[in-house]
């Protein structure tokens, strides 16, 4: 014990040192300046704290309490994870029952006729789905056309 | 640190100015009392009292600071920082406790945060020693002793006790710095570290044997 005693003795001359390090020469007066300058910078109203935005003081309340800021990030989690959840159990349009009368495109490129109601007009469309809506166009082709002017 | 605990939530009864409400020891002591008579000042936005609780503390709020992270750059921001939240925070700031201790505690919380953020960047960036350093009597005593430390200069002793500090815990160096280094008793650091005298007691000794360890060969 004596000996760990005069160890921590030596220890604590050791450590003397420390109080010897000190910043470079009129350190501490810029540091005041430069406190009292940003506090100016963002202090424009007469009452304490007005300059600041809720968001600032939403994040200020995290710094003087960290502990805010880990149930905060805990109710977000939380809040994430439930609409995750919430949003795979409600159904869903591919699940190929929303669409009306079943005329999925599933059902389109099988061949199906879908029929659609216009005010009691129904039209039905005999064509057949293929690839693409583009494969029935006619051909287009130029044709040469010859005028003659004059009566003959 | 259980910073749910500092003082600005502590509540105090009646009137903030009013000098019968602030604690005994603060009546007693004239310095007190102006310091509380600044704070209100202070709380009312009158720059001017708060700077002067600036240049009262700023020293020692930026040492503690210092030698925890051992780079000065860091220190400077996180100093001005600390005083800048004392100042937006001050209308939670009941007197409790002193400003002192209040404003002590912001920088170590913030100190400690930062310190666990930087985790894997350790860089020093060590404050030149000053001229009064090589007639301390206790460094002279260091040095002048047959051992490897006679070898080694202030410079590099500097260096060897600012690694074997970054290598302990921030609570251990922290009971180091504001104990060994400030020299603050032990109350006073159960204040600002928010636990009971036998924990710092504790820290310390174990702090101690740490630093020990890692600085065999310039003890003797």
């Amino acid at each position: 014990m004596n000996q760990d005693s005069e160890n921590f003795d030596s220890l604590r001359q050791l450590l003397a040192l420390k109080r010897h390090e000190v910043p470079p020469p009129g350190y501490y007066d810029r540091l005041s300046r430069d406190i009292m300058a940003r506090i100016k910078a963002g202090h424009t109203g007469n009452e304490l704290g007005a300059e600041l935005s809720w968001f600032q003081r939403f994040l200020n309340v995290f710094d003087v309490k960290p502990i805010f800021a880990g149930a905060f990030g805990t109710a977000v989690c939380a809040f994430l994870v439930t609409g995750v959840i919430t949003s795979e159990r409600t159904p869903a349009f591919a699940a190929g029952t929303a669409t009306p009368e079943g005329a999925t495109l599933a059902n389109l490129s099988n061949g199906a006729t879908p029929e659609v109601e216009f005010a009691g007009t129904t039209v039905s469309s005999n064509a057949v789905v293929t690839g693409s809506l583009f494969d029935n166009l006619p051909s287009l082709r130029t044709t040469p056309v010859t005028y003659s002017l004059g009566g003959n | 640190m259980r910073e749910a605990t500092l003082t600005m939530t502590d509540p105090i009864p009646g009137k903030p100015g009013n000098a019968a409400d602030r604690p005994a020891e603060i009546q007693a002591d004239p310095a007190a009392v102006e310091e509380a008579e600044l704070v209100q000042r202070a709380r009312k936005g009158d720059l001017a009292a708060y700077d002067q609780l600036v240049q009262r503390y700023q020293e020692r709020i930026y040492a503690t600071v210092y030698h925890m992270t051992s780079n000065h750059e860091d220190a400077n921001d996180l100093a001005q920082e600390a005083f800048i939240k004392g100042f937006q925070a001050l209308k939670s700031f009941k007197g409790g406790s002193s400003f002192y201790t209040w404003v002590y505690r912001i920088a170590v919380n913030k100190t400690i945060n930062f310190l666990k953020q930087r985790k894997n960047r350790s860089q020093m960036s060590l404050n030149d020693l000053d001229f009064n350093a090589e007639h301390d009597p206790d460094l002279v005593a260091l040095i002048s002793d047959k051992n490897p430390r006679r070898e080694a200069g202030l410079t590099e002793l500097q260096e060897k006790l600012n690694e074997g500090m970054q290598k302990l815990s921030e609570p251990h160096r922290l009971v180091v710095t504001l104990h060994d280094v400030q020299g603050l008793s032990h109350e006073e650091i159960a204040k600002i570290m928010g636990c009971n005298i036998g924990t710092v007691r504790s820290r310390l000794f174990y702090a101690g044997q740490q630093l020990q360890g890692f600085l065999a060969d310039y003890l003797k």
